[in-house]
């Protein structure tokens, strides 16, 4: 809400400096989002007096003019209107002045004549809407005097909140200012003088729903002029963010802004039998609104009409064919009160919302549509000439008195943690026009409103407060006491550190995401966030398994896509089910700035439709392309490849206390290199590791498992990636939708020598080299410490269908130092089992 | 074999014995003098192999001599070794030294997003408050979002929330992460102290500073006695420890459906400190985040008696607070995955 200053005035003193009273508004909960000046754009322009009004020589279409601005010699200036005259007080833009729009006015030549500046329209001044004629200032302007002195404003944008509509109005400003400065507000004064007929007589209304049009007040003006409103209106109107359109219609805003009741003005010629029917549309019935757009109505939309069909939207928008218009002579003003929520689905079914249907949307003070009546009638005469018809329509008369809401003082300061007295919270609701009474034994206090209210009988003192009509937000206790704290100023409220009761404590769900962040940092990748909002595209072109088994309590991949029904773009218009094709994007980005090494994760969730439901389920899943260790001045970059990938998986699982982790060939292919991509698992280990909450887990376990791939060439180019390999991987991991992390298990520090052999044994190539691991380990029995496989190779004298795996194996025993027969032994079982499984020899 | 002639091969021994250790270029070479003269079949043990044949009272005598040849030349040995030695060192030192002035070996090291690492600050301050953590969908229904939150269908305050609308019957994307009080109320009783952070959606164009994808954390604080006094004291800590303990703070009023009373939270600008500037509106103030006590209508639909309990939630934009901690002027930065920005938070 746009407040000029000076229109605020009218309806409260203000002696406050704007800065000042914008603060003391936002602190009661008016926020004042901005402070403009309204005039400062004008600089050197003054009110100056024409002496002599001449045709221009050469030029029909320009006058001459003489004009003295008080001191100095008169200017000549050329001019354009026609609507000048000697005499007359003029806007005089001296040379050197800035009109709005940073127009520059300089000393020019006009058809040979120097013109020492310009007189101003309304228009060029953007005071008023007339960019026809010169802005024809009271002969009692001041000469000389500078117009932003003069015209010149302070705009308060006000942000009202949507339970505070009564404020949306210059009067209901005027209330808040009041409970600040204690200044008594000013109610506009309206007076008619009546003629006859009686208004009953030319108009009638029937409201076919009451339940959404709960009053209609009318009133007719007869005789009315239509022409342009007063200039003072019109930069009211316009410093509040209104257009003016003409003195019926800005007679309707005026009053809508001044008190906060919308209204609306029919050219009566247009109202067929002077009859008004409030009713919904029927099927097929169009109406052409102010905006010129044809409508078909909806059968669900309250509108105003006459026996010949629809005039109006209620509340929204007015029918073009009953519009107001320079040969209207007489006017009907319909002042309804409509039910909120009809005019908010109205006002979103036709995508028409109004400064009108917002105001009615948050609700309507009831005696305002009679005060509205009367004020935007009175004001039609004084600025349109006429007459207004005696009486009203008015198919509700009654008016409530103001609401009675009990509250109990003391536990007003237990909610605040304030300690006012009763008479004290009294005296702040007086400030705001609310009056209280003690509250008559028995009085309940409503502690919850709505279809189910709560309401106690109070045991300790009690008092009601009268709310006036127009604060239709306060229903119960804690709204008064909220109005006590506003008006006594939140900075009453006291500074406390909590002193109840702690909660039992609760592990935090974050913990083996953190854990995952934490491993993944420290070997190097920068976490990303991105949008889970995605293209349907992405899907396509990064087509990621949902085949893998998850570990127990974490969410399954896949199911049905989850789309927006009201996208902002078609670029974020679903719900991803997987990270990478994410991850693909940022390394986009990166590879525009020429970044050599991406390395990111992300830990984030993928979403799906499981029927009504929906279903949401937490991934780790990291990029690496471009190099893995960094170049230095004296050393070159090294490119990532798989095995830099699956190093970064098997960190993953050291930090959750897992090990080993499984690779298994995936030669799926798309989107995965078939030759180079792997299924991961890893499984709870006797040391420890992640667990869901409210999962109890056994070793062995699935804890986390995925894929990990380099990504196949044609997906790279589809991406039109320069990276020429990018390692791709996403991981399910118990306990990363909220879960613990195990303490490790310490273990007691070996004693005896640990003795290590190397074994290399050839094998078939389409062997897995983890198979051949796996089968030494499972032979090698209790006293292996540990197994890792150390070279490959290929080549002479092998056959080339074969190759040979180096395997490292240390042995040790706990109680004692092996001897070599023992190593022998179990060197030797441990190549029986390769050749039985694998079909490997020992190479010697 | 006589005395004389024995203790002269003994000088000439001692003499050609210390021209040899002089003579030594390097340890090896000095390790050969001491087994000339010194070792086990050294020229030492030679000239003693004749002290047989010399009478037995002369034998001690020609023992004292060769001794304290041994002693001599083991110390002329020592300490010319002791000389090689260093000289070796040194030789070593600088033929090992290189041109420290140039730039070490760069090691890969990745940082955490600054949305992360500022919901791990929140929860840290609020942690130390006993505030436990929460979580809730991100897929939310229409009813837990808004019509237990007191916000009805048609209500004007839906205004304050435009929503994202999801193709499941009467599910949108999570406006705020308000849904969460009536979560935590459902699931566990008061006291209450809970921490809700996570992703939130709105229907918004994106600038500088909107986006249709931001987090939240919010906070829910139920229990017999608390007070709108216990929500300020704790607000003003929370902004102490994120902005530094002189930070001014304003508590005002502000709107929620959900809470009554209503505040929304002001700490001093923090470009300006509060002299007004055109990143605070001039106003000397930034607001940090919304929060109130929460209305009794919550309370109920969270299972929660109003009138025994009473409590205070509060909700804050994290890509907010990041940008006001970081120095941060574009919040489309936060999503876009921009090494260059991201690796500035170290
Ligand atoms: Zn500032």
């Amino acid at each position: 809400m746009r407040v000029p200053l000076s229109w605020l005035r009218d309806h409260v003193d203000v002696d406050l400096d704007p800065a000042v009273l914008a603060e003391r508004l936002t602190l009661l909960g008016m926020e004042v989002k901005s402070i403009e000046r309204w005039g400062a754009e004008w600089r050197s322009v003054v009110v100056g007096e024409l002496l002599t009004v001449e045709s221009h020589p050469r030029a029909d279409r320009l006058s001459l003019t003489t004009v003295t601005v008080g001191a100095g010699e008169p200017l000549r200036i050329v001019c354009g209107a026609t609507n000048i005259a000697p005499g007359q007080r003029v806007p005089v833009a001296l040379p050197g002045a800035v009109l709005p729009g940073e127009r520059r006015i300089e000393r020019t030549e006009k058809m040979g004549v120097v013109s020492e500046g310009m007189l101003c329209s309304g228009d060029e001044l953007q005071l008023t809407t007339d960019a026809d004629g010169i802005l024809i200032l009271p002969a009692e302007t001041p000469l000389g005097a500078d117009l932003s002195d003069l015209y010149g404003d302070v705009v308060l944008d006000v942000d009202v909140k949507p339970n505070r509509g009564d404020a949306l109005s210059l009067v209901g400003l005027a209330r808040e200012v009041s409970a600040i400065t204690g200044a008594p507000v000013r109610s506009p004064a309206v007076t008619l003088d009546e003629v006859d007929p009686e208004v009953a007589r030319r108009l009638r209304v029937v409201v076919e729903e009451p339940a959404l049009c709960t009053r209609f007040v009318g009133r007719w003006v007869t005789g009315v002029t239509v022409g342009p409103s007063p200039d003072l209106v019109q930069m009211r109107l316009r410093a509040a963010g209104m257009r003016p359109v003409s003195n019926v219609v800005d007679a309707s805003n005026y009053v809508m802004l001044e008190i906060g009741k919308p209204t609306h003005a029919f050219d009566a010629r247009a109202v067929h039998d002077g009859t008004i029917v409030v009713r919904r549309a029927r099927a097929g019935e169009r109406l052409e609104t102010l905006d010129h757009v044809d409508r078909a109505l909806d059968p669900e939309t309250l509108i105003i009409a006459d026996p010949a069909g629809p005039i109006g939207i209620a509340g929204v928008m007015g029918g073009a064919g009953s519009e107001v218009s320079e040969s209207t002579t007489d006017v009907v003003v319909e002042s309804a009160i409509f039910d909120p929520v009809s005019i908010r689905r109205t006002g979103q079914r036709y995508a028409l919302r109004s400064e009108a249907s917002l105001r009615f949307e948050k609700g309507q003070d009831v005696p305002t549509a009679r005060i509205g009546a009367d004020r935007v009638a009175a004001l039609i005469v004084a600025w349109s000439g006429g007459s207004v018809l005696r009486g009203r329509v008015d198919t509700d008369p009654r008016e409530p008195g103001p609401s009675r809401v009990a509250f109990r003082p003391a536990r007003v300061e237990r909610l605040l943690g304030t300690t006012r007295t009763a008479a004290g919270q009294r005296a702040l609701l007086a400030r705001v026009g609310v009056a209280t009474e003690d509250a008559p034994d028995g009085t309940p206090v409503v502690v919850a409103a709505g279809p189910d209210p709560l309401v106690v009988q109070p045991a300790e003192e009690a008092v009601v407060a009268l709310v006036p009509t127009w604060r239709r937000d306060i229903l119960i206790e804690a709204d008064v006491a909220e109005e006590i704290a506003r008006v006594g100023g939140y900075d009453a409220v006291p500074t406390r550190t909590p002193e109840t009761l702690m909660p039992a404590f609760r592990p935090s769900p974050l913990g083996v995401r953190d854990a995952i962040r934490e491993a993944l940092v420290g070997v190097g990748f920068t976490e990303v966030v991105t949008h889970a909002l995605v293209a349907p595209r992405s899907l396509v072109d990064l087509p990621w398994p949902d085949d893998t088994e998850v570990p127990a309590g974490e969410a399954a991949s896949g199911g049905r896509l989850v789309t927006v029904r009201n996208p902002l773009s078609q670029q974020h218009s679903v719900l991803r089910q997987h990270l990478p094709a994410s991850l693909l994007d940022v390394l986009v980005v990166n590879e525009r700035h020429g970044a050599e090494r991406v390395a990111v994760f992300e830990v984030g969730k993928g979403y799906a439709a499981d029927g009504p439901r929906a279903r949401e389920w937490w991934r780790v899943a990291f990029l690496l392309a471009g190099h893995a260790e960094p170049s230095a001045w004296n050393r070159p970059a090294r490119a990532a490849d798989l095995d830099d990938a699956k190093g970064v998986v098997e960190v993953v699982a050291e930090r959750l206390g897992l090990e080993p982790v499984t690779f298994e060939p995936d030669r799926r292919g798309m989107p995965f290199h078939p030759g180079r991509a792997a299924r991961v698992t890893a499984r709870l280990a006797a040391s420890g590791g992640p667990r869901p909450t409210g999962f109890v887990m056994a070793e062995g376990d699935l804890t986390v498992s995925g894929h990990v791939a380099e990504l196949h060439p044609s997906v790279a180019e589809r991406w039109e990636l320069r990276t020429p390999r990018v390692l791709l991987a996403e991981l399910a991991v118990a306990g990363l939708g909220g879960g613990t992390l195990d303490p490790a298990r310490a273990r007691p520090l070996p004693r005896f020598q640990a003795v290590d052999r190397d074994l290399a044994v050839v094998v078939a190539e389409d062997i897995p080299a983890a198979a051949v691991v796996e089968a030494a380990r499972r032979a090698a029995g209790d006293l292996l410490r540990e197994i890792r496989l150390f070279d490959v190779y290929r080549g002479a004298p092998l056959d080339e269908r074969e190759k040979s795996v180096a395997i490292r194996f240390v042995l040790q025993a706990a109680d004692r130092t092996l001897t070599d027969a023992e190593v022998e032994a179990i060197a030797a079982g441990i190549a029986s089992a390769l050749g039985a499984e694998v079909g490997g020899r020992i190479r010697t | 074999m006589d005395l004389a002639t024995m203790t002269a091969q003994l000088e000439r021994l001692r003499a050609d014995a210390l021209a040899a250790v002089a003579a030594a270029a390097d340890p090896a070479g000095l390790d050969a003098v001491q087994l000339e003269f010194l070792g086990r079949k050294g020229a030492l043990t030679e000239v003693l192999r004749g002290i047989g044949g010399l009478p037995a009272e002369d034998r001690p005598r020609v023992g004292a001599v060769a001794n304290d040849v041994r002693e001599v030349v083991e110390a002329a040995i020592a300490a010319h070794g002791v000389d090689l030695r260093g000289a070796a060192m040194a030789a070593r030192l600088a033929a090992e030294a290189v041109d420290v002035t140039t730039p070490g070996r760069r090691i890969a090291r990745g940082t955490r997003h600054p949305v992360a690492e500022t919901i791990a600050a929140i929860d840290e301050v609020f942690g130390r408050f006993g505030f436990v953590v929460f979580e809730g969908p991100e897929i939310e229904d229409d009813v837990t979002n808004f019509q237990m939150l007191n916000i009805p269908s048609d209500h004007p305050a839906r205004d304050l929330w435009d929503t994202l609308y999801v193709d499941i019957p009467d599910h949108l994307l999570r406006t705020h992460t308000s849904p969460g009080q009536i979560r935590v109320m459902r699931e566990t009783r008061p006291p209450i102290r809970a921490l809700l952070p996570g992703r939130c959606f709105r229907y918004e164009a994106v600038d500088a500073s909107h986006g249709f994808e931001f987090h939240q954390v919010e906070g829910l604080m139920v229990d017999e006695g608390t007070s709108l006094a216990d929500l300020r004291g704790l607000l003003d800590e929370f902004a102490h420890a994120l902005f530094g303990a002189g930070r001014a703070t304003r508590f005002r009023p502000g709107y929620y459906p959900f809470t009554e009373p209503s505040v929304a939270f002001d700490v001093g600008c923090v470009v300006c400190d509060g002299v007004g500037c055109p990143a605070c509106g001039r106003s000397g103030w930034m607001t940090i985040l919304g929060a109130g006590m929460v209305h009794p209508v919550v309370l109920r639909n969270g299972g929660i008696d109003p009138e025994t309990y009473q409590g205070f939630a509060f909700g804050m934009g994290v890509e907010r607070i990041a940008m006001l901690r970081h120095g941060i002027h574009d919040l489309r930065l936060f999503m876009e995955g921009d090494l260059r920005f991201l690796g500035q938070f170290r």
